[in-house]
């Protein structure tokens, strides 16, 4: 929490002339293209995900199996990756634009495609990498409505159409709004994309203030204006998910059919499926190979070697500390049953929505604040700069993942099994590591390999805390893309994509089995 | 009296499995009642579906008012055959409020206050028309579920064990509610139960659905 109120509090202390420039001259940009981006990304993002989960879940198409879980294949892109392909393919001398001049024998001043380094074409990058999010909290939604509801529905005069509009959707509002409501704090905490395509808005606006101005108070003051506004998605998140009231599971609840349809219907399912999937995976994929092919033998480089053993080290270590973090605390929780630590443990979840950026400035402050204060017998910093900061906030941001791991795994095992231990006399770490580790396995291991790729993505947070001449993989793309030498960040963003695609795995099984036991 | 329901030589099975309804037909007159019994996974709730259009037979045809509605190359979508439907679960809308529920089917936008009004009064409802489904109790989420049903003054009321999931005491004291809403309303309806008693209590007519055949009493 500390960093946050440090934060937090900078809105208490005085106003500084570059805060006076930024009030008169640049907020009404930040907070209105931050606005203009949330909202349009929000309503492409309902819009695919929603569409897209109901056709999955309700009609039998060519491919259906797959795009059940391939809809999701995007989450692997981090929207700042997609940022740097779609100008590596829509610029005016990018892939695309290159290739319909030589079809439509086209000038060289002319392009068929537009600019789109500009908020429309963040609101498309957003949209399309960010869009799963609604997808799968929608297709768990639809899973969940009774068959007979709709029936009714239908008994009642309304067109297979008219279900999705007027039943479907209110039903899955709550769900709808929660999974919106993720999309829009990672809109509003992303800094990589928007950075690239020049947008200001407030990620960009503390970014430029500290590094450009050298005004870290301004900076907090700027960070705590977006903590505020995010902590307003994030209680509308949690409110809705609370909403149970929509849930229309009974006990005789009997699952969606799946509908067969016409080929041509069955055409129309695949082509609006596969679209998201084309633009916020293939398209960039292709992209990267494409770069990747015309750095020939340099693409697996020394540098490249030495930044993904920093990345994999780093992320590794903070995933297993994260780990153990939680594994600690919901054995507690059981263990001991404490309320102070049951009490506690929802705010260690709150780092997830806070954004890289602000937790960075944060850290910095808090840093700085024991170096000068309580760690002043070390020649100059101690902490500050160092490699501590980013395992301290990465930990911070990834302990919400690592927590859920455990309380699912902890939720399967029946507390009879606690007792009976404790009876033959196992109590404390003994049944921590004798019962439980052997048990939670799975769990653990899923914990390390979420976090793992949840660190690999982080920028903005590694980008600021990093040690002097450290580099990860995403700070070695944002460095390649923001000097333009798109060649050169095919390596690293690949290694990114692959890393990232490990959660999707985990992902993949639980929507299998999602399905398996939606036909039980 | 005129035929309200006719259904001729239907059968139907699902995939590749044994049919199980094989070759039935069946007519129910305007203003009766039939009840469906039988065993579970025999095929009661099937033919309500079939007749609901909600799934389409294998063969022969269903009729509504004489006009087709069902046979292997025709489907008259469900929400074009004026029907009413309750079934055990109730599947009222849980997002909108009782009033919007019972309304939830009336396009005339002059009668909508006025049906409603005189629906959610009929079955003794009107006093929780601003709840919600989740804030009432199980007998009165099935009285609900009724008057949605009746609103739209439907050809033929399906019932899909509307009372398998109450108590005793509220169970008879729906039975006998709802027996006079639709004998005084004179509507036909066709009720699937399990509950021989539920059956005889309330149809002119009784199909047993037994493994092999289909026994009209």
């Amino acid at each position: 929490m500390s960093p946050i109120l440090i934060i937090l509090f900078s809105l208490l202390g005085d106003y500084s002339e570059n805060w006076q420039h930024i009030y008169k001259y640049v907020l009404t940009d930040y907070i209105v293209n931050s606005l203009i981006l949330v909202s349009g990304v929000s309503t492409l993002v309902i819009i695919i995900g929603s569409v897209t989960a109901w056709i999955v879940t309700n009609y039998q198409f060519v491919g259906r199996r797959f795009f059940e879980w391939g809809l999701i294949l995007p989450l692997a892109i981090p929207p700042y990756i997609l940022a740097y392909t779609f100008t590596g393919l829509f610029d005016s001398y990018g892939t695309l634009n290159e290739i319909a001049r030589s079809i439509f024998n086209l000038q060289q001043s002319e392009s068929l495609f537009p600019n789109i380094r500009n908020i429309y074409g963040a609101i498309l990058v957003f949209s399309f990498t960010l869009y799963p999010y609604v997808y799968l909290i929608c297709r768990t939604a639809f899973l969940n409505q009774s068959r007979s509801m709709f029936e009714i529905g239908r008994t009642l005069g309304l067109s297979q159409k008219l279900i999705f509009l007027k039943l479907a959707l209110p039903v899955v509002r709550p769900a709808l709004i929660a999974g919106t409501m993720i999309v829009a704090m990672e809109t509003l905490s992303d800094f990589g994309a928007v950075d690239h395509f020049a947008v200001s808005t407030f990620t960009t606006g503390i970014f430029r203030t500290w590094y450009g101005m050298y005004d870290l108070t301004t900076a907090m003051q700027l960070a705590s204006m977006l903590l505020i506004f995010i902590t307003f998605c994030l209680v509308i998140e949690r409110m809705s998910r609370r909403n149970a009231s929509f849930s229309t599971i009974s006990s005789n609840f009997k699952p969606t059919s799946v509908k067969k349809v016409s080929s041509q219907q069955s055409i129309l399912c695949f082509v609006i499926c596969f679209v998201p999937i084309f633009i916020g995976f293939i398209l960039p994929i292709l992209e990267i190979l494409n770069w990747s092919l015309r750095l020939n033998s340099g693409f697996f480089e020394k540098h490249f070697f030495s930044i993904s053993f920093n990345t994999i080290l780093l992320s590794v270590f903070s995933a297993i500390l994260c780990t153990f973090i939680a594994m600690l605390i919901n054995f507690s929780i059981r263990y001991q049953n404490s309320s102070t630590i049951k009490s506690i443990n929802p705010f260690l979840n709150i780092g997830y929505a806070v954004p890289g950026l602000i937790l960075a400035v944060g850290i910095v402050q808090l840093f700085v604040f024991l170096d000068n204060n309580l760690l002043n017998s070390f020649e100059g910093y101690f902490v500050t700069g160092s490699i501590f900061g980013l395992i301290f906030a990465y930990i911070i941001k990834s302990y919400a993942l690592a927590n859920s791991t455990y309380e699912a795994g902890y939720q399967k095992i029946s507390q009879t099994l606690d007792d009976s231990a404790r009876i033959l006399k196992s109590k404390g770490m003994n049944l921590l590591f004798r019962v439980h580790f052997p048990l939670l396995k799975t769990s653990f291991f899923t914990s390390i390999l979420l976090v793992t790729s949840e660190v690999v993505k982080e920028l903005p947070a590694t980008l600021i805390l990093r040690p002097f001449n450290f580099e990860t993989l995403a700070v070695s793309t944002y460095i390649y893309a923001s000097e333009e030498r798109m060649i050169e960040a095919a390596a690293p963003a690949t290694a990114i994509i692959l890393i990232g695609l490990i959660p999707i795995f985990f992902l993949t099984k639980m929507i299998r089995a999602s399905r398996l036991e939606g036909r039980k | 009296m005129k035929n309200i329901l006719e259904i001729r030589h239907l059968s139907h099975s699902y995939g590749n499995e044994i049919s199980i309804i094989k070759d039935f037909s069946f007519i129910l007159k305007d203003g009766e009642i039939a009840s469906i019994i039988g065993a579970s996974g025999i095929g009661k709730t099937t033919l309500l579906r079939i007749i609901a259009g909600l799934e389409e037979p294998a063969e022969g045809e269903v009729r509504i008012k004489e006009e087709l509605v069902s046979s292997k190359n025709f489907m008259l979508p469900p929400e074009k055959r004026n029907l009413g439907l309750v079934v055990e679960d109730r599947a009222l809308f849980p997002h909108l409020n009782i009033k919007k529920n019972v309304m939830f089917g009336i396009n005339n936008i002059e009668e909508k206050e006025s049906l409603t009004r005189y629906y959610l009064e009929l079955f003794k409802v009107l006093d929780l028309e601003e709840k919600f489904p989740h804030e009432i109790s199980a007998g009165q989420q099935q009285r609900v579920a009724f008057a949605r049903a009746l609103i739209t003054d439907p050809d033929i009321l399906l019932l899909d064990e509307p009372f398998a999931a109450l108590d005793k005491r509220l169970k008879s004291e729906l039975h006998l509610e709802t027996k006079k809403i639709f004998k005084e309303k004179g509507l036909s309806v066709i009720l699937v139960t399990h509950d021989e008693e539920e059956a005889e209590y309330f149809s002119d007519k009784i199909l047993v659905f037994q493994e092999d055949k289909i026994i009209v009493r």
